[in-house]
């Protein structure tokens, strides 16, 4: 491979050569591999063995434990001393020269990595088959092949063509671990025996209840429900938690979490983004949404599910045509066809390989082994391509009947052509010389070729992303780039391992998943380990699990599911998310806006549908506590999960605080309250009940207006709200007078009575408890008519006043009563009799003086009110608990 | 160093810290962190908005961007050309440059130029108001940026690139500086009645997290609930509202000390106390009716004076990055009824910017507030001429311009009253001193403390910068 880079290289020269005068332009982005093979043939020539010592041996580890404070990169590198350049490390530091060619027991270095001098790295103790690499390193000489010019912040490949992550994984041995009784499968070994190495020990199993609780979340997106979690607690063993492994493999919404997590890979929305005129939606995107839910749930092989995605076309399958959508459904950029490949080439190659090939748009690579040839000829497959419309689903690729002519874009620029290139696959990925491919566009090749086992990047690039969902952390930890400048793999050996293995399984997600979670260092606990904070601070190693958080996916249907709402229907057309009324179904079914993605998704870190995520971020912004706080969404769930905590059985007795309280815990969190935690929350949901009360008549309006009838036998005014209201008055309808109420009005004023039975009433509900007074005037203007009837009643008192008024008027006062919070005032007006010319004009004022002497005072010419806007009701006391139970980090967390 | 996992772009080592970020040491607040071995505290991982120091010391530490968007007129606001009264109906003596549209004949300025301050910079009717501060203001009339479209060109004056989706410059100085107020959000792009065009990718994070993003708020509304999502309850009272969140700090607490090593727990308690004090803070910034009678009269009526007030109210209280759009779409972008168009919407924000500079100034804070006024392009001193399905065919309107256009910058280290650079006699293009719009990128990073070949950040295999592979500071714009 590394021969044919050196033709391709050299051949490019050639062209240069030959176009130079033509295109000066080329001069400019000078091929890097070219500079890096010139500052090579500067040095003196070491040997080839020393080298590879060297980068295998020595140079990683000076990488990992030592450029952080010994490089330029440190700015002021400790000690004086710097370790990322061969004439760096000769010099030595302030104290003198280090390292003593050839002596490593004169060395420094060497003294100081026993802890024998200085005690270095500071972290820890290096394992003492890495010192010994280091003091052989010395005796050989310390050869260093490292330029001296460079400051090195990469430990960057002597050929970027000898990169780990370009060669064929290979499956080795489980390696010898001294605690032989730990683990339960090769994965452990793997994981143990960096452990042991560093001095560490895994830890203790994580409790059932935690680990049932992980797996349900990691498998499917959703916690189990209290009883499952009793039921597992009680039978714990390894038999019931592999039957529940593979029954949430087994079950719908395991593709619909995993098939989420691809979609972020695939970059997938609803929208095109930004459109000039044409419809901004993919309508039929969804069918592609559920086409890979379908194929995690049935667990496609990944190979064929790869290829698939790229040559839905071409597959003689007519029900993964919809795959087309993993290419089709970008962004549009206006419909630049420049961008729109670009985009589809940084999707293949980062999102399926972890190779950052759209780098090479306008210069070769600077530091991985992708020439600009490279993505022009994956950009000619594209550009063979046309995309054909459909209404049942994604737009679909097809060759074009003639493929292109490409030519390299000469930085980028689509006006300015470089040489031809053939349609072929990546060089860096090829044996020899890369062939042409012979099939249309060559993209059903393509799709092979990266779905191949042959393809060092495929399998491994999968199987790190399922771990890093698994752990919270890929073994790579840059897992869309495993390039040169990506993160070296943490456990290479063990990522190789998983690779291979899965390869051999028939590339089957499902059993690479069930090999991850049946592993040790899976079910391990995520309690803190005090031990490893010096050691191990990123528990790169493994030490224990990762605490995570749900993500926007997780959090939304665990909120709607405790509510008691969550909608298991699968598949569909895509459902709003952000506005009400709020939709019920699982998140993965949201409707995702490219171009103004709502705020809700940004706020709790949605991967950018714009680009193949590598990883979504973890942010705690207050606008996260802000929706669960004060959003109506999570309003409305805390309200319903209230309800539902009160259910009890029909001929039971309503539950007991107590008991409530039990059964909130259990709805949100799975479990039943401590003691303390009971206290709390019966404490909390007391205390509140009187400002709840406050809370609800505050909320309350102070005035209604309706009609009804005072009936003298009970004292009692049956009342109804009045149906319409326009221009400052309430009556019975836009006609007036109405079919049903007739003449029945209120206005500011006073107003109309009906007939008998409908008599016009102002109600008044006092807000607090003290004395009410009512004083006031009556008015019967009309020269006509037999008058009104007017009087004041009280829910709880009955008839407190009554005024006969006819052709004049008369003063309305209550001497003062007493009143409770909430007690009902009607200020009912009926006919004399005859309810013609029965207009009347009263205001009247009531004066509340509150226990605590303070007074307040309304005064019915205040205003009056039309209907009021429908407004979020008061939370009550249990709806608040709720919440808070549904804000809590326990909710928010996997242990 | 806490043990939760972490995304690629927080779970750093200082390593890959210093890589990513191209910063030096010191910088991103993680100094101590990397000064010692001791561990970042919980709110430093996961708040990426935390104050952060740059990469030298600078004056500007805010930033206020007047957005014209549809391109105002340089020769009509801040660009006299009287030579094009010589040419009035006629066509120029050198051909017209290709725009988006065909243009015909000179179209003279039907505004008033006057000198303004000492300086004597000559400005239009249009903005005398703002006039009156012209010698704390650089007028840089050589901006110049690549296609004369709306679409690219917004792109490119905000994000630094006409087609693909990269970071936004609020974004990037968000990045590059935190912000100083957790209980605001740190870069508000505000619009009334909709979006510009090109939307929200004005002022979006694309590669950098999500919290760097403008928080977009419609300026038509004035209630608080309506500006900000989320801000209020109407469902529980604010006391109620303590207790909740002091029964969930209890049950946290109790959930946290058999965790007690994961700074993720702890930065999502600190997040709710966060969301419950920035209901009132936001809830105070935003409300202009707080601001004395004078200076709301100062100001003047209107919702661009309101917005731009608030602009002002922002920044006062440690918003990093405010950007003030004129309205929905394309308001400056006259092709027909220039005269009209123009004078009525100078109108709507002459008054209020210019109390902005006076306002900045009197408390002091313009010394370290950047305020950039202009649009994505400036317009033709060429007529446009009737095209089909494109303009009302008046023929009084001027076609976009890309080759030569007025920005200007004040406050926040600028050297004011100066004219920097020159379009030709007729202001067709840009011929002295001229700016493009990565060197105004690259200016503008200078203020606010940056190289900005060294604020980076790394997707997808590269290190990003706002200004690409291009970019010169221009001194001269520099006190």
């Amino acid at each position: 491979m590394r021969d044919a880079l050196r033709r391709s290289s050299s051949r490019r020269a050639e062209q240069r050569t030959a176009t130079i005068s033509t295109f000066s332009l080329l001069s400019l982005c000078l091929p890097t591999l070219l500079a890096i093979g010139s500052a090579r043939a500067n040095e003196t020539p070491l040997e080839p063995a020393a080298v590879e010592f060297f980068e295998t041996r020595i140079r990683p580890v000076l990488a990992e434990h030592c450029y952080a404070c010994h490089s330029a990169a440190a700015g002021a590198p400790k000690g004086d001393f710097r370790l990322d350049s061969a004439e760096q490390l000769r010099r030595g530091g302030a104290a003198g020269a280090v390292i003593e060619p050839g002596k490593p027991a004169d060395s420094t270095l060497i003294s100081a990595l026993k802890y024998e001098s200085y005690e270095m790295p500071p972290s820890g103790k290096l394992p003492d088959n890495v010192i010994a690499d280091f003091e052989q390193w010395i005796a050989m000489g310390a050869p260093d092949p490292r330029s001296d010019a460079a400051t090195e912040t990469v430990p960057a490949a002597a050929d970027p063509q000898s990169h780990w992550a370009l060669q064929k994984p290979v499956r080795v041995a489980a390696p010898p671990v001294s605690d032989r009784a730990w683990p339960r499968s090769v994965v452990d070994a793997f994981i143990l025996a960096r452990l042991e190495a560093a001095n560490l020990k895994p830890s203790a199993p994580a409790d059932p209840a935690t680990l049932l609780r992980r797996l349900h979340c990691d498998l499917t997106g959703l916690p189990p429900t209290a009883a499952e979690l009793e039921q597992f607690a009680a039978h714990a063993s390894d038999a019931e938690y592999e039957q529940a492994v593979d029954r949430l493999l087994a079950s719908p919404q395991f593709g619909e979490r995993w098939g989420r997590y691809w979609l972020d890979v695939a970059r997938y929305a609803d929208t095109k983004g930004y459109v000039f005129q044409e419809d901004r939606n993919y309508p039929t995107a969804y069918k592609y949404r559920d086409w890979v839910i379908a194929a995690f749930n049935g667990d496609m092989p990944f190979d064929k599910f790869v290829v698939n995605q790229i040559a839905a076309d071409q597959t003689g399958d007519a029900t993964a045509v919809a795959a087309s959508g993993f290419l089709t459904l970008g962004r549009r950029f206006l419909n630049n066809p420049q961008e729109i490949n670009d985009d589809r080439i940084d999707l293949m190659t980062r999102g399926l390989m972890g190779l950052t090939v759209a780098c090479a748009r306008c210069h070769d690579h600077k530091y991985d082994a992708i020439p600009t040839a490279d993505y022009y000829s994956l950009y000619g497959i594209l550009a063979s391509c046309t995309e054909t419309p459909r209404d049942d689903g994604p737009p679909l690729l097809v060759d074009s009947p003639q493929p292109v002519v490409q030519h390299v874009y000469l930085r980028g620029n689509g006006g300015a052509h470089g040489p031809e290139v053939t349609r072929h696959f990546l060089s860096c990925l090829t044996e020899g010389e890369p062939q042409p491919f012979q099939n249309g566009s060559g993209r059903m090749e393509l799709a092979q070729a990266i779905a191949s086992r042959d393809n060092p990047l495929t399998a491994r690039v999968w199987v790190n992303r399922v771990w890093g969902k698994l752990f919270g952390r890929g073994i790579v930890t840059t897992p869309s780039d495993f390039g040169v400048r990506g993160e070296p793999p943490t456990h290479p050996e063990l990522l190789d391992w998983l690779a291979v293995t899965f390869m051999d399984e028939q590339w089957s997600t499902k059993r690479l998943i069930r090999r991850i979670v049946l592993s040790n260092v899976y079910r391990q606990s995520s309690a803190p380990r005090d031990d490893c904070h010096e050691a191990d601070p990123t528990n790169a190693l493994l030490a224990h699990m990762n605490r995570r958080r749900l993500d926007l996916e997780a959090l939304r249907d665990s909120l709607l599911l405790a509510a008691g709402r969550l909608d298991m229907t699968m598949g569909g057309p895509s459902v709003q998310l952000t506005t009400p009324p709020f939709a019920n179904r699982r998140a993965v079914y949201g409707f995702v806006e490219r171009q103004n993605l709502p705020a809700f998704f940004r706020t709790f870190d949605f991967a950018n549908p714009n680009t193949p995520a590598a990883s979504r971020p973890q942010t705690a912004s207050p606008h996260q506590a802000l929706f669960m706080l004060n959003s109506p969404f999570a309003l409305e769930q805390a309200r319903l999960l209230a309800e539902r905590s009160a259910a009890h059985a029909e001929n039971a007795p309503p539950l007991a605080d107590h008991e409530r309280i039990s059964q909130l815990y259990q709805l949100a969190l799975g479990r039943k309250p401590s003691l303390e935690e009971l206290t709390d929350a019966a404490t909390f949901v007391v205390s509140g009940v009187e400002s709840d009360q406050a809370a609800q008549l505050a909320a309350q309006p102070r005035w209604q207006f309706g009609w009804g009838v005072f009936d003298p036998l009970s004292d009692r005014v049956d009342f109804h709200q009045f149906p319409h209201f326009r221009d400052g008055t309430w009556n019975g309808g836009e006609t007036f007078p109405d079919a049903e109420l007739g003449w029945a009005m209120l206005n500011i004023q006073g107003g109309h009575p009906g007939d008998a039975a409908h008599a016009v009433i102002r109600r008044f509900t006092a807000p607090a408890a003290g004395t009410l007074r009512i004083e006031g005037e009556l008015r019967h203007p009309a020269a006509e008519g037999n008058g009104v009837v007017a009087r004041a009643v009280s829910t709880a008192r009955g008839r407190i006043g009554e005024w006969p008024v006819a052709h004049g008027a008369s003063s309305t006062v209550v001497d003062g009563i007493p009143v409770s919070a909430g007690d009902v005032i009607d200020l009912v007006v009926e006919s004399g009799g005859e309810h013609t010319s029965d207009t009347f004009l009263w205001k009247a004022t009531l004066r509340l003086t509150r226990d605590d002497g303070t007074v307040e005072s309304w005064n019915t010419l205040d205003g009056i009110d039309g209907p009021r806007p429908a407004t979020t009701p008061p939370l009550d006391r249990w709806s608040q608990l709720a919440q808070v139970l549904l804000m809590c980090n326990e909710f928010a967390f996997v242990d | 160093m806490p043990h939760n996992p972490r995304p690629e772009h927080l779970a750093l080592t200082r390593r890959e810290l210093l890589q990513r970020c191209g910063m030096g040491l010191g910088a991103l607040g993680l100094g101590s962190m990397l000064a010692s071995e001791i561990s970042a505290s919980a709110a430093e991982i996961s708040n990426p908005l935390l104050p952060k120091v740059a990469h030298f010391p600078a004056k500007a530490k805010h930033v206020i961007h007047l957005f014209m968007n549809g391109g105002p007129s340089h020769i009509d606001t801040f660009d006299p050309k009287p030579l094009l009264h010589k040419y009035a109906g006629k066509n120029l003596p050198t051909e017209n440059l290709r725009t988006e549209r065909p243009t015909g004949a000179a179209l003279p300025s039907p505004f008033k130029f006057k000198k303004y301050g000492q300086s004597g910079i000559e400005v239009s009717e249009l903005f005398a108001k703002t006039a009156e501060s012209i010698d704390d203001v650089a007028v840089i009339r050589s901006t110049y940026a690549d296609v004369p479209n709306h679409e690219p060109s917004l792109m490119l004056m905000n994000c630094g690139d006409a087609r693909q989706i990269r970071p936004s410059l609020g974004s990037w100085v968000c990045y590059g500086l935190g912000s100083e107020n957790q209980n605001l959000p740190a870069f508000v792009a505000m619009c009334p009645n909709g979006y510009p065009i090109q939307e929200t990718q004005n002022w979006q994070s694309g590669f950098l997290p999500g919290a760097y993003e403008g928080a977009y708020l419609d300026t038509q509304h004035t209630a608080i609930e309506q500006l900000i999502e989320n801000i209020r309850n109407e469902a529980i009272q604010v006391p109620r509202q303590r207790e909740q969140l002091n029964l969930l700090a209890k049950l946290n607490l109790r959930h946290q000390q058999a965790r007690h090593d994961d700074a993720a727990l702890e930065s999502r308690i600190q997040s709710f106390e966060l969301g419950f004090r920035m209901q009132t803070e936001a809830a105070e910034a935003f409300d202009v009716s707080r601001e004395p009678q004078h200076i709301r009269d100062m100001y003047g009526p209107g919702t661009q004076a309101r917005q731009i007030l608030i602009a002002r109210r922002l920044v006062e209280r440690g918003v990093r990055f405010v950007q003030v759009w004129h309205g929905e779409g394309q308001p400056w972008d006259s092709h027909d009824d220039l005269e009209v168009i123009h004078r009525k919407l100078a109108n709507q924000c002459d008054q209020a910017i210019g109390a902005l500079l006076v306002d900045l100034k009197q408390r002091g804070l313009l010394d370290e507030t950047l305020v950039i006024w202009g649009g994505e392009f400036g317009r033709t001193p060429s007529v446009e001429l009737p095209k089909e399905g494109a303009n009302a065919g008046k023929i009084n309107g001027r076609d976009h311009n890309h080759y030569g256009f007025t920005t200007w910058l004040a406050g926040g280290g600028v050297k004011g009253g100066q004219v920097y650079g020159a379009t030709d006699e007729f202001g067709f293009k840009a011929v002295e001193n001229r700016v493009h719009i990565h060197d105004l990128h690259a200016t503008i990073l200078h203020l606010l403390g940056f190289n900005h070949e060294r604020l980076t950040y790394r997707h997808a295999g590269r290190d990003f910068r706002l200004t690409d592979v291009h970019g010169q500071v221009v001194k001269g714009l520099i006190a």
